[in-house]
C-alpha cells in the first residue's frame, strides 16, 4: 500500500516556478501613456545628443584640395614609360579663409580606389610583414616572386599598389616667400600596428635584411629606401607604408599623412592664407580615380562628418513626431468615442 | 518490475530497420512460413547423430530458412558503422547537403570567401551536435535491448533432454519454451500444452495493448487431449502458419501431423510476445515468431514523424528565402560583371590579376562572384534554424509534459507527448472531431434501469445513488475552482501565491482522496480488475424487481424436481428469470477472486470443452454416455461409427430425458448447497464479495453486476460451464456449448447453454436494440399470447426510447429455445464453419446469423455511461475558442444526441438537423433541402464573413464567437448509413458545405473507416487542421489520419494512445492543452521562426548593401569569423529562451478568454503577409544598420573590418532590441540571455583581436576592438543606429496596440493589471447581472427549462416519425423530412415571454444598471467561482434567434437590449482596460446595435 502511494506520487510534476512556467516577468506593455513618453524621451535625447554633435562637428576645418586635374599632365608624362625617370612637379595654390585651430592633419584623399576587394585584402602576408620570414609570401600571387624567383618585399597587391605621392604643404607668409608647413610622420599609426604587427627583420642594417628580396614591381625604391631621411622610419616600420596596408572600407577614403608640428607660426594651428602643395609625383600610376589632399582639424567624436549629428537629430525628430502623430490619432478617437455616446 | 523490460522495449524498433528485414525477405518465400521442431534432424541432413558441432549449426538452422532469431536489436548503429551511417542520415536532410556544399565551395580557389577550414565549421558543429543525440539515444536503446536480450526463460535442450535456461537472444524459431506462472513471454508462440486440465493459459495483455484483463488461450486442438506430459522429442508435426505481420487479432495457420492430419490454429493459440501469463502454472509451446518477427515488435512503429503546418508554411518561406538568396547573388555577379567591365581596360592599381598576369573576363568573374555570393550569403538560409526549432520543440513538449494542471490524480498519469514535432499544431486546431464513449463519457457503464416483459424498473435508490457520486464530483470540482481562484489572484509570482498554490492543490488532493478517487484508488490496487469501481459495482436493486426475482427463486427451488419447473412460473416471472439468467451468463466475464489462483478443483460434468466437433456433439448427446459415464474419451472408433451413422442420430437423440437426470445428479453436490436455504446466504455473501469479474467490455460486467444485486451471481465460469448462484436455487451449473463473442457488425453476441432445469437449449442473445428487434420471432396478432407478446414489445421499445433520451446505452436480452435436432442441424454447418479454413470468419457470421433469429424478447437494460468531468465547460470554451466540434459515435442517434444536450454540444434552443436516409438520391434530395433551408436561414451572414472581422473596428470589443453573431446556426445530426450516402464523391461538397454552417455536427452509428472518412475529407477538402480525440481501437484509424491525434488513456487499452500524438487522461485536459498550450507554443514558435528569418535576412542585407561599394566583389566587411559564429553563437541563446519560456498570454487569461484562441486558427502570427512585412522589416532595419555606421564612417580614414565590427555589434544590438520587443515576459531568464549574448560577443571579440597578431587573414583584427572601445563613434553609432532601425517597428506596434489593438493584445493588457481586478470585472458582471435584470435573467432560465424536455420530446418523436416511413418500402425513395422543432419551442417561448414581458426592465433601467454596476468595486470574492459557469453557458443564442423573427420582434426589441447590456457587460469586464472607459463603450455599443436592430 505505501509503495503504491509512493509510486502514485511519483508521476506528479514539480511544482517549480519554473516547470510551470511561472518564472516571475515583466512584461512590456506598449501603453499609451508608457509609449508617448518613451517616444518624447527618446526624441529629446536624440535631438539633445544631434544638437551637440552638430555643433561639436561644426567647430572642425577642413579643406580639401583635389589636385588630379592639375598634376594631369604629369600623369600623362608617365603614361610614357620611357618618361619614367624624368621629374614632374605640380604646384597647387590654395587659400585658408579661416585659421584652423588646434592639431591639424593631413590627409590624402583617394576617389574609386577599391581597396576593399577580397583578393585585395587577402593578398599581403603578414608573416613577412612581422619579420619572421621574409621568405613566406603566401596568398601574394601573382606579386609574390618576381620573374627570377626571388620573393617581393612587401609581397601582394596592397603593397605594391602603395600611394606614393610626395606632398609637401608651404605657407606662402608673405606673398613671395613660402614656407614650408613643417609636418609630422610619426604616429599616424595605429599603436599595435607600428609595434606590433610589423616588425623589420632583425640584422645589423636593413639593406642587408632585405637582401635576397626584391621590390615590389610598381615601386621605384627598395622598402628600405622609403624614407631616406630617417632611418627608423624604413622598411616595414615606414608609417606611410602601415597606413596603407589598412585597407580602407570605401572605395572613396582619405589615409593620414602627416600632422601639423606646431611650431613657429604653426602653434595655433594653421594660419589662414595662401598656401601651396607641391607633388611630387614619380610612380608610374595607372590608377584613374581623383586624388586629393585634405587638411582636417579633429574634435573629441572624432572624425570631421556632421553625419552623426545629424542622424541624431533626425532621429529625434522622426521620434518626436512619431509621438505627436500618435497622441493626435489617440485623441482624435477618443472623440470619436464620445460622439458615439451622444448618438 | 517483470513489466518494465518488456515496457522498454516498446520505444525503440524504429520504422527503417523493418523495411529492411522486408526488403531482405526472399521474394520466392511465398505467404507462408513452416516451422519444425528444432529437436529433429533437419530435412537435409541424412545422419541425425552427427555430434555436438552440427548440434550448434542446426541451432542456428533458423537461419538457413531466414528466420529472424529472437535477438532484440532496436540499435541503429554499431561502433563501426556509426559514422558512416550516421553522416548518411544526416545527408538525408536537404539542409545538411545544401550547408555542406556550400562549404565545399570554398574549397575551390576561385570562389572561396572564407577560409575552408573556417567554413566547414558550423556545418560541423551542427552535424555533431546531432550525431552526438543520435549516439546517446542509440545507446540507451542498445542498453535497454541487452537487458531484454540477457533474461532468461527456458528451453528444451536436445543435447540434455530437458528444459534448461537460456537467454531471451537465443531462442530460435522452432525452440520449445517451457514458461511458468507470471512469466513473460519471450517470442511468439504456439501452445502446445498447458498445466490447466482445460488445456487453457490465461495471459495478460497489458504490455500489448493496455488492457488489464486476462485473455484466454488454448491449446492446439490434439495436444489438448495429451494425457501425459508434453514431450518436446516427440513433436513431429509441422506447423504452416502466415508469414509475420502486424495483425494483433489475427493469426491462422495449421499444423500438419505426421500421419496428414491437419488442424486448424487460430489466434487463440498464440502466445504473444510481451505478455505475461497468469493463472496457469506452466506451458509450453513452440517458437513460430522469434525477435523482429513477432507481433509485438512489428506493431511497434516508434515516435511519429509529422509535420506541423507551421513547418510546412516555413519551409516555403525558406523557399523563398533561397530565391531571395540567388536573386541577390545574381544582381551582384551582374553587377560585378559590368564593374569589371569598367575598370578592365584601366588595369588599376587595385586589380589583382591571375597568377600568369591575366585579368578575369567579366563573365568568368561574374560567375565566380556569383558563387562566393551564394557562400556569404548562405546566412539567410539559416543554418542553426532547424537545431533551434528542435531545441525549442523538445522544451516545450517537456513543459507540457510537467504541466501540473495536466496531471490526474485519479489515474496517475500526466499527459504525454508522443509526437516531438507537432506541439504549435495544438494551437491551430479548427476541427475537434471526438469520439463520444470514453472521450466524452467515463466509459464507466452503470446500471441504471431496466424493463423485463414490457415492464419498467426505474430504479429510483439507483439514480439517486449515481446521484450521490455526481454531486460528490460536482463538490470537489467547486473546492477545486475554489482552490484554482487563489493562485490566480497571485499570478504575478510572489513566491507566497506559489505557496498557496501548493497548499490548494495539495488540499484539492485530499478532498479527492477522500471521495471518489479513494474508490478508484482502490481498484488501482487490484490491478487486475477493470470496470470495477464502487460505482459501478453497488447496484441498489429496484424493490419490485427484487421481490419478483426472489419470487422466481423459490418457485424454482421448489419445483426443481419437477419435470418443466419453469412451467411453474408466470410468463411475466420466467422471463424475468431468463432476463437474469442472460444477464448473468451471456457474456465472457471471468471470475477469479483476489486472494488465490484460480481454482482447479471443482466439481463439474465430464466434458471437454465447448462442442467442438462433430463427434463430441453425438457423445454428449447419445446415450451411450450413460454406459461410458464419467470416462472422459470415447473410444475413437466409436465415435467414427456413429459419425458414419450420422444421419439417424436424430433418433437417438430422443432419449435426451435420461440425460437430464444424468446431470442432475452429478450436480447434486450444488444442491446440497442449496438444500442449507437461507442461512449459508449470508456466508455466500461474504463470499461473493471476494469475487472479481474480469470483463472484455464495460457493460458486461455492468450488467453482471447488476445482475448480482439481484443475487444472481455469477460464481464461476470456465470454458464450457457457467455457474450461477442463487439464494434459494443453490448454484445452478449451465453447459456452455457456445459463445458466439460479439462483433461489431452484428452488434450483438450469443450464448448456448443447456438449462440445467429444464435441459433445454437455451440460446441468449445480448445485442444493440435495433438489431434484436428485427430478429425477434414474428409474432401473430391473432391469439392472445401473440398480441400480448407485440404489446410487450411495442412496450418495450417506448421504454428503449426513453432510455435513448436519458442517454443510456441500451441492451436488448432476449431468448431462443432450440429443440435438439434444430440444434444439430444449426451445429453441423456451425461446426464446418469453424473447421474451414478459407472463409473462416464469414462463415462463422453466416452460422451466427443463422442461430440468431426468431428470438423471444426477454427485456432491456439502460446503462448509463456517466459525462466525465468538466466535459460540457470544455466544450463551451472549445466552441468559445472558434473549434468546430464534430462528434463521430458508433452509438446510436438518440444515445448520441442525449449525450450531447448533456455535454452542451448541442444546445435546447438550436434547431438540429436530422440527416437520415435510405438511399443515395434521398441523401442528395435532403442536402439540397437543408442546404437551401440553412442558405435562406442566414442569406447574408456565412460564417466565413463573420471569421473575417475579426478584430477590426475601434472598439475592443469583437463578437466572442461566431455563432451569436451570425444568428443561430444550427447543428447537424447524421447518421452512419447517410455518412456513407454523404461521403460519396457527388455529395461530398455539398455535405461539407452544410457541415460548416452548423455549429455542431453529431454522426453517428460510424463505422471507424467512416470516422476516418469524415476527418479526412475535412483535411483535405476545407484545408482545415483537424484534431482527432479517442479512446479506443474504433478511433485509431481517425486518430491517425487527423493533423493531430488525441489519445485518451482510459479503460479501452492502448490502442488509441499508442496511436496517437499526444496522450490526455481526460477529455477536460484537452482545453488547457490546445486553449494555453497550443496557443503558446503556436505563437512562440510562430515568433521564433519570423525572427529567424528577420535576424537572417537583415544580417545578409548588411553584407548585401556593401557590395555596392566594393563593386560586387563578394567581399566581406564582417570578420568571417564573427560571420560564422554571429547566427551560432552570439545571437542564438536569447531566443531560445524567448521560444520556450515566452508567453504572449498568462494562462488564466486564455483560459477566461479562449477567443484568443482563434488567432492561432487564423495563423494571425505567421502568415504569408507578416513574414514579407517581416522581410521588409529586416530589409530596412539592414539599411539602417548599415548606411548609419557607413555615413558616419564615410570620409575617414577607417579600415574594412575596424568598420565592420561596430557593424556586427550594432546588428547584435538590434537584434537583442528587436527580440525585445517581440518577448511579450521577460523572466530573469531573457535577462541573462541577452547579457550573456553581449558579454559573449564583447569577450570573444576582444580575446579574439589579443590573440594573435599576424593570424586570421584576411581581416588582421589584431587590436581592433579594443582601438574600437576608446572610440567615440563606435558608441555613438551603436546607440542611434538600433535605435534608428527599430524605430518604425516600435511605432507601429505602439499605434497598433493602442488604438486598434488585437485580442491578444487586449488579453495582454488584461493580464498587466493587478490581479486583483482580473477578478473584479467578473464581479462587476455578476453583480449588473444579477442587480440590473433578475427577472429577466430567471424567466429566460426557466424558459429554458421548460422548453426542454417538451423540446426533446418532440424531437424524439419527430425523428421516430421520420424513421418509421422511412423504414417502409413506398417512402424509402423520398427525402425525409428535415425535422424543424423550433416552430413548437417558438410556441412556448411566446408563451413565456408574454407572460414576462410586461414587467421586463426597460431599456434605461438596464444601462442604468449596468453602468451603475460596472462602476462598483467588488465587495464580496466568494461568488466568483459559481459565476464562472454561467459565463461559460451560451445562453445569449437564445435571445438572439428570437430576435431574428419578426413575429416576437415587439418584445424581442426589449430582450434584445438586456442582450447587449449582458454581452456589454460580459465583454467589458473582460477586457476594457482602464475602469472609466466601460460605460462609454457599453453605450456606444448599445447605441450601434440600435441602429441596426
Amino acid at each position: 500500500m505505501k509503495r503504491i502511494s509512493e509510486d502514485y506520487q511519483s508521476r506528479l510534476p514539480d511544482n517549480t516556478a519554473l516547470k510551470q512556467q511561472q518564472l516571475p516577468a515583466y512584461r512590456l506593455q506598449l501603453s499609451a501613456t508608457g509609449v508617448l513618453s518613451g517616444f518624447f524621451a527618446a526624441g529629446a535625447f536624440c535631438l539633445g545628443m544631434g544638437i551637440i554633435l552638430i555643433l561639436s562637428a561644426k567647430s572642425i576645418k577642413e579643406i580639401e584640395v583635389k589636385y588630379t586635374k592639375i598634376c594631369a599632365n604629369c600623369a600623362e608624362l608617365r603614361e610614357d614609360a620611357t618618361n619614367f625617370d624624368k621629374e614632374c612637379t605640380c604646384s597647387i595654390p590654395f587659400y585658408l579663409s579661416e585659421t584652423m585651430k588646434g592639431n591639424v592633419y593631413m590627409y590624402y584623399k583617394l576617389y574609386g580606389f577599391y581597396q576593399n576587394l577580397y583578393q585585395y585584402i587577402l593578398s599581403r602576408s603578414n608573416s613577412q610583414l612581422l619579420g619572421t620570414d621574409l621568405k613566406d609570401v603566401g596568398n601574394c600571387a601573382p606579386f609574390s616572386n618576381s620573374h627570377d624567383g626571388t620573393p617581393i618585399a612587401p609581397c601582394g597587391a596592397i603593397a605594391n599598389s602603395i600611394f606614393n605621392d610626395t606632398i609637401i604643404l608651404s605657407y606662402n607668409l608673405n606673398s613671395s616667400i613660402p614656407i614650408e608647413v613643417p609636418m609630422l610622420k610619426s604616429k599616424i599609426t595605429w599603436w599595435t600596428d607600428k609595434y606590433v604587427k610589423f616588425q623589420n627583420p632583425s640584422s645589423i642594417n636593413l639593406s642587408s635584411a632585405f637582401a635576397g628580396t626584391t621590390k615590389p614591381p610598381y615601386w621605384s625604391k627598395p622598402v628600405y629606401e622609403l624614407d631616406e631621411e630617417d632611418p627608423g622610419n624604413n622598411g616595414f616600420l615606414n608609417d606611410d607604408f602601415i597606413v596603407w596596408m589598412r585597407t580602407a572600407a570605401f572605395p572613396t577614403f582619405k589615409k593620414l599623412y602627416r600632422r601639423l608640428n606646431r611650431i613657429q607660426y604653426f602653434i595655433e594651428g594653421l594660419p589662414a592664407g595662401n598656401y601651396s602643395l607641391l607633388i611630387f609625383d614619380f610612380p608610374v600610376t595607372r590608377f584613374k580615380g581623383e586624388k586629393s589632399v585634405v587638411l582636417s582639424t579633429l574634435t573629441w567624436s572624432g572624425g570631421s562628418s556632421l553625419f552623426l549629428g545629424l542622424a541624431y537629430t533626425v532621429t529625434g525628430a522622426v521620434t518626436w513626431l512619431a509621438a505627436f502623430s500618435m497622441m493626435a490619432i489617440h485623441l482624435m478617437l477618443k472623440k470619436k468615442k464620445m460622439l458615439f455616446i451622444q448618438d | 518490475m517483470q513489466r518494465e523490460p518488456a515496457a522498454a522495449e516498446e520505444p525503440g524498433c524504429p520504422g527503417g530497420r523493418r523495411r529492411r528485414r522486408r526488403r531482405r525477405r526472399r521474394p520466392g518465400d511465398g505467404r507462408t512460413r513452416v516451422v519444425r521442431s528444432n529437436l529433429l534432424p533437419p530435412p537435409g541432413v541424412e545422419d541425425p547423430a552427427a555430434g555436438a558441432a552440427k548440434g550448434a549449426r542446426r541451432r542456428r538452422r533458423g537461419g538457413a530458412q531466414r528466420l529472424a532469431d529472437n535477438r532484440l536489436k532496436t540499435t541503429k548503429y554499431t561502433l563501426l558503422s556509426f559514422l558512416p551511417k550516421n553522416l548518411f542520415e544526416q545527408f538525408h536532410r536537404l539542409a545538411n547537403v545544401y550547408f555542406v556544399f556550400i562549404a565545399l565551395l570554398n574549397f575551390v580557389p576561385a570562389v572561396n570567401a572564407f577560409q575552408p577550414g573556417l567554413a566547414l565549421a558550423p556545418v560541423l558543429f551542427i552535424l555533431a551536435v546531432t550525431a552526438f543525440k543520435d549516439l546517446w539515444e542509440d545507446y540507451s536503446r542498445h542498453r535497454s535491448d541487452h537487458e531484454i536480450n540477457h533474461l532468461g526463460c527456458l528451453v528444451f535442450s536436445r543435447e540434455e533432454k530437458q528444459y534448461v535456461n537460456r537467454f531471451w537472444k537465443e531462442i530460435r524459431v522452432g525452440d520449445f519454451v517451457r514458461l511458468r506462472c507470471n512469466e513473460i513471454i519471450p517470442a511468439d508462440i504456439l501452445l502446445l500444452s498447458s498445466s490447466d486440465p482445460d488445456g487453457l493459459c490465461h495471459i495478460e495483455t497489458a504490455n500489448l495493448d493496455g488492457e488489464t484483463n486476462l485473455k484466454r488461450r488454448q491449446v492446439v486442438r490434439g495436444f489438448s487431449e495429451l494425457v501425459s506430459e508434453f514431450n518436446p522429442l516427440m513433436f513431429t508435426s509441422v506447423i504452416e502458419c502466415e508469414k509475420p505481420n502486424n495483425d494483433l487479432t489475427r493469426f491462422r495457420g495449421c499444423i500438419i501431423h505426421d500421419n496428414g492430419k491437419k488442424a486448424g490454429l487460430y489466434k487463440e493459440n498464440l502466445l504473444l510476445r510481451g505478455c505475461t501469463i497468469r493463472n496457469t502454472e506452466a506451458v509450453v509451446g513452440i517458437v513460430i515468431y522469434a525477435g523482429h518477427e513477432t507481433k509485438a515488435l512489428l506493431n511497434n512503429s516508434g515516435p511519429r514523424y509529422k509535420r506541423s503546418q507551421l513547418e510546412r508554411q516555413m519551409n516555403c518561406d525558406v523557399l523563398w528565402c533561397v530565391l531571395l538568396l540567388i536573386c541577390m547573388s545574381l544582381f551582384s555577379a551582374v553587377g560585378h560583371g559590368l564593374w569589371v567591365q569598367r575598370y578592365q581596360e584601366k588595369k588599376s592599381l587595385f586589380d589583382v590579376p591571375e597568377s600568369d598576369g591575366s585579368s578575369l573576363s567579366p563573365v568568368t568573374a561574374a560567375v565566380y562572384s556569383f558563387l562566393t555570393m551564394i557562400i556569404i550569403l548562405q546566412v539567410l538560409i539559416p543554418i542553426s534554424l532547424y537545431v533551434s526549432i528542435e531545441i525549442v520543440k523538445v522544451c516545450q513538449v517537456y513543459f507540457i509534459n510537467q504541466d501540473i494542471e495536466l496531471y490526474d490524480e485519479e489515474t496517475d498519469s500526466q499527459l504525454q507527448c508522443r509526437a516531438l514535432n507537432i506541439t504549435e499544431d495544438l494551437g491551430q486546431i479548427q476541427y475537434i472531431f471526438s469520439d463520444k464513449t470514453g472521450t466524452l463519457t467515463e466509459n464507466k457503464m452503470v446500471f441504471r434501469r431496466c424493463t423485463v416483459s414490457g415492464i419498467e424498473y426505474s430504479h429510483d435508490a439507483n439514480a439517486q445513488r449515481l446521484a450521490r457520486y455526481q454531486e460528490a464530483d460536482s463538490e470537489e470540482e467547486e473546492a477545486v475552482s475554489k482552490g484554482g481562484s487563489l493562485p490566480q489572484r497571485g499570478s504575478i509570482g510572489s513566491h507566497q501565491s506559489v505557496r498557496i498554490m501548493h497548499r490548494s492543490q495539495s488540499t484539492k488532493s485530499h478532498r479527492r482522496t477522500g471521495s471518489r478517487a479513494e474508490a478508484k484508488w482502490a481498484s488501482m490496487l487490484s490491478k487486475h480488475t477493470a470496470f470495477s469501481s464502487p460505482m459501478e459495482k453497488d447496484i441498489t436493486p429496484d424493490p419490485k424487481l427484487f421481490e419478483k426475482v426472489s419470487e422466481c427463486d423459490r418457485c424454482l427451488a421448489i419445483a426443481r424436481h419437477q419435470e418443466h419447473p419453469l412451467a411453474h412460473l408466470s410468463p411475466e416471472l420466467s422471463d424475468v428469470f431468463d432476463f437474469f439468467i442472460a444477464l448473468t451468463i451471456c457474456n465472457t466475464v471471468v471470475v477469479t477472486s483476489p486472494d488465490q489462483p484460480r481454482q482447479k478443483v471443482r466439481v463439474r460434468f465430464e466434458v471437454k470443452s465447448p462442442v467442438k466437433t462433430i463427434e463430441d456433439f453425438l457423445r454428449r448427446f447419445s446415450p451411450s454416455r450413460l454406459t461410458s459415464g464419467c470416462s472422459s474419451i470415447g473410444s475413437l472408433a466409436t465415435n467414427k461409427a456413429t459419425h458414419k451413422s450420422g444421419s439417424n442420430f436424430l433418433s437417438t437423440l430422443s432419449n435426451d430425458r435420461t440425460l437430464l437426470k444424468l446431470e442432475e445428479k452429478l450436480s447434486q453436490p450444488t444442491k446440497a448447497i442449496a438444500s442449507n436455504g437461507y442461512s449459508s446466504g449470508a456466508k455466500e455473501k461474504e463470499q461473493e464479495w471476494e469475487l472479481r469479474y474480469e470483463a472484455e467490455s464495460p457493460d458486461e460486467a455492468a450488467l453482471v453486476y447488476a445482475a448480482r444485486a439481484y443475487n444472481c451471481a455469477l460464481v464461476d465460469r470456465l470454458h464450457d460451464q457457467v455457474s450461477v448462484e442463487l439464494p434459494h436455487l443453490g448454484r445452478l451449473t449451465f453447459e456452455l456449448l457456445h459463445i458466439l463473442g460479439f462483433d461489431s457488425i452484428r452488434k450483438r453476441m450469443s450464448v448456448v447453454i443447456r438449462h440445467p432445469l429444464t435441459d433445454e437449449i437455451n440460446v441468449y442473445t445480448k445485442g444493440a436494440d435495433s438489431v434484436v428487434m428485427d430478429l425477434l420471432l414474428p409474432c401473430s396478432s391473432d391469439d392472445a399470447r401473440g398480441r400480448h407478446q407485440k404489446k410487450i414489445r411495442s412496450k418495450t421499445q417506448n421504454y428503449l426510447n426513453l432510455y435513448a433520451v436519458e442517454g443510456l446505452r441500451t441492451l436488448c436480452i432476449a431468448k431462443r429455445v432450440l429443440s435438439k435436432e434444430e440444434y444439430a442441424c444449426w451445429l453441423q454447418s456451425h461446426l464446418e464453419a469453424e473447421s474451414s479454413l478459407d472463409n473462416r470468419e464469414e462463415l462463422l457470421f453466416q452460422s451466427a446469423i443463422r442461430l440468431e433469429t426468431n428470438l423471444h424478447l426477454l427485456g432491456a437494460t439502460g446503462i448509463e455511461d456517466r459525462l466525465q468531468d468538466g466535459v460540457p465547460e470544455t466544450i463551451a470554451k472549445l466552441r468559445q475558442a472558434g473549434l468546430q466540434i464534430w462528434v463521430l459515435t458508433g452509438d446510436k442517434q438518440e444515445t448520441a444526441i442525449n449525450i450531447a444536450y448533456a455535454c452542451k454540444l448541442l444546445d435546447h434552443d438550436e434547431e438540429v438537423i436530422t440527416l437520415n436516409a435510405e438511399s443515395q438520391e434521398a441523401c442528395a434530395a435532403l442536402l439540397d433541402q437543408c442546404l437551401h433551408y440553412v442558405k435562406s436561414k442566414s442569406p447574408c451572414s456565412t460564417p466565413q464573413k463573420t471569421e473575417g472581422n475579426v478584430s477590426v473596428g475601434f472598439s475592443p470589443l469583437c463578437p466572442p464567437s461566431t455563432s451569436t453573431t451570425s444568428g443561430p446556426s444550427p447543428s447537424l445530426v447524421i447518421d452512419g448509413r447517410s455518412l456513407a450516402y454523404a461521403l460519396d464523391k457527388n455529395l461530398e461538397d455539398k455535405f461539407l458545405f452544410l457541415a460548416k454552417q452548423c455549429r455542431s455536427v453529431l454522426c453517428c452509428r460510424s463505422t471507424p473507416l467512416q470516422k476516418s472518412m469524415v476527418v479526412k475529407l475535412v483535411r483535405s477538402k476545407l484545408k482545415a487542421m483537424t484534431l482527432a480525440i479517442g479512446d479506443g481501437a474504433n478511433d485509431v484509424s481517425m486518430i491517425q489520419v487527423a493533423d493531430v491525434g488525441v489519445g485518451i488513456s482510459g479503460q479501452e487499452g492502448m490502442q488509441a494512445v499508442m496511436a496517437s500524438d499526444f496522450a490526455v487522461p481526460r477529455f477536460r485536459y484537452l482545453e488547457r492543452l490546445l486553449i494555453v498550450h497550443g496557443h503558446w507554443c503556436y505563437s512562440r514558435l510562430a515568433n521564433m521562426v519570423l525572427y529567424f528569418f528577420y535576424k537572417n535576412t537583415m544580417f545578409v542585407g548588411l553584407l548585401f548593401w556593401f557590395q555596392f561599394y566594393c563593386g560586387f566583389s563578394a567581399s566581406a566587411m564582417i570578420d568571417q569569423w564573427y560571420l560564422i559564429f554571429f547566427n551560432l553563437l552570439f545571437s542564438s541563446l536569447p531566443q531560445l529562451v524567448t521560444g520556450v519560456l515566452d508567453k504572449d498570454v498568462p494562462a488564466d487569461v486564455l483560459l477566461t478568454a479562449p477567443q484568443l484562441y482563434k488567432s492561432g486558427q487564423n495563423m494571425e502570427e505567421y502568415r504569408p503577409r507578416t513574414f514579407w512585412l517581416n522581410m521588409a522589416d529586416a530589409a530596412f532595419q539592414s539599411l539602417v544598420c548599415f548606411f548609419i555606421p557607413y555615413l558616419a564612417y564615410y570620409d575617414s580614414d577607417t579600415d574594412v573590418f575596424t568598420w565592420g565590427t561596430p557593424i556586427t555589434a550594432i546588428a547584435l544590438f538590434t537584434f537583442l532590441l528587436h527580440l525585445g520587443i517581440e518577448t511579450k515576459t521577460w523572466t530573469w531568464l531573457n535577462w541573462i540571455a541577452c547579457g550573456f549574448s553581449i558579454l559573449l560577443f564583447f569577450t570573444v571579440a576582444l580575446i579574439y583581436n589579443a590573440s594573435c597578431a599576424t593570424c586570421y587573414p584576411p581581416s588582421n583584427p589584431y587590436w581592433t576592438m579594443q582601438t574600437l572601445l576608446g572610440d567615440p563613434v563606435f558608441y555613438l553609432t551603436c546607440l542611434i543606429a538600433p535605435v534608428a532601425a527599430l524605430l518604425p517597428r516600435l511605432f507601429f506596434k505602439a499605434v497598433q496596440g493602442n488604438l486598434f489593438p488585437t485580442q491578444l493584445q487586449l488579453g495582454r493588457q488584461l493580464a498587466k493589471r493587478s490581479p486583483k481586478k482580473l477578478i473584479a470585472p467578473k464581479e462587476t458582471f455578476a453583480q449588473g447581472h444579477l442587480l440590473g435584470e433578475p427577472r429577466t435573467e430567471s424567466s429566460e432560465q426557466r424558459s429554458i427549462k421548460t422548453s426542454g424536455p417538451l423540446s426533446q420530446d418532440c424531437t424524439s418523436q419527430a425523428s421516430w416519425h421520420v424513421q418509421q416511413p422511412a423504414c417502409s418500402p413506398e417512402a424509402s425513395g423520398e427525402p425525409n423530412v428535415v425535422d424543424m422543432n423550433m416552430p413548437l419551442r417558438e410556441d412556448i417561448l411566446l408563451e413565456e415571454l408574454s407572460g414576462q414581458a410586461p414587467g421586463s426592465v426597460p431599456r434605461e433601467a438596464i444601462l442604468e444598471g449596468c453602468s451603475g454596476a460596472s462602476k462598483m468595486k467588488p465587495t464580496s470574492t466568494s461568488r466568483t467561482a459559481p459565476l464562472s459557469s454561467i459565463f461559460n453557458l451560451p445562453n445569449f443564442s437564445s435571445l438572439n434567434w428570437i430576435s431574428s423573427f419578426s413575429l416576437v420582434s415587439g418584445l424581442g426589441s426589449i430582450l434584445q437590449f438586456s442582450r447587449n447590456s449582458l454581452q456589454m457587460d460580459k465583454q467589458d469586464s473582460e477586457f476594457l482596460p482602464s475602469p472609466p472607459q466601460p460605460d462609454q463603450d457599453l453605450c456606444g455599443l448599445s447605441g450601434q446595435t440600435t441602429d441596426y436592430f
